[in-house]
């Protein structure tokens, strides 16, 4: 487990006003596309080792 | 965006505990969110505040959760103010307690705790982890660093999957 420590001088505050229409709309195609990618299985890319011929 | 090995997005967090970190003793102490209620109001003391949480805690399309350590549960560490947009959470406030800002704050930890905090809330949600704020202009690459924030565009910010993972692995024991 870790933790992560903000800098001494540095406060972490915030304060969100409303994301435009337009916005959210962009944010919701990229946030979709990145599901989409998380929900995907991983491939494995099979290779057949070669002999080396002595 | 940077590609890196996705982990699976079903781990299971079966202990809530976190921490924070006293900033002169480096002392560790464990932590805990919980949500507020209308019940709650009294633990803020308004003049202690820069927002006006009661407010936050009286709208129901939010969620106020705090942040305490474990033995002393009545003093309030941090607060976090959080909105169910559907298929991702809205990070509305996030605020440190007085005695947790500037540099001679008490302790360490306070904000990225209950980031970590509001992703758990993403995943448990099936939201996978996404959660979207706005920054202020001088702290939009301290946030890409620490908590591995994405920058959308303007001020406008978010955490993916990857990152939320990540950020809920450190600050909640499995």
């Amino acid at each position: 487990m870790g933790l992560i420590r903000e800098p001494k001088n540095v406060d972490f505050t915030v304060q969100s006003e409303p994301w435009t229409a337009l916005e959210l709309r962009d944010f919701r195609k990229l946030m979709n596309e990145i599901k989409a990618k998380n929900s995907k299985p991983k491939l494995k890319v099979l290779t057949k080792k070669k002999k080396v011929a002595a | 965006m940077k590609k890196s090995t996705r982990k699976p997005l079903d781990f299971i967090i079966d202990k809530l505990t976190n921490s924070i970190e006293n900033t002169s003793t480096g002392e560790i102490f464990d932590t805990a969110v919980v949500r507020m209620t209308l019940k709650n109001l009294t633990e803020i003391k308004k003049s202690d505040w820069r927002f006006e949480w009661a407010k936050e805690i009286k709208d129901k399309t939010k969620e106020v959760y705090k942040l305490t350590t474990i033995n002393n549960p009545t003093i309030i560490q941090g607060l976090v103010s959080l909105e169910d947009k559907q298929d991702h959470i809205f990070m509305h406030l996030i605020e440190s307690a007085k005695f947790n800002k500037n540099k001679d704050k008490v302790y360490l930890g306070v904000p990225g705790n209950l980031v970590a905090y509001a992703c758990k809330v993403s995943v448990d949600k099936g939201y996978q982890g996404f959660l979207a704020f706005d920054a202020k202009t001088a702290l939009i690459k301290h946030y890409q660093e620490s908590l591995y924030a994405t920058h959308f565009r303007g001020l406008r910010m978010f955490i993916e999957t990857e990152a939320a993972l990540r950020l809920i692995s450190k600050y909640f024991k499995s």
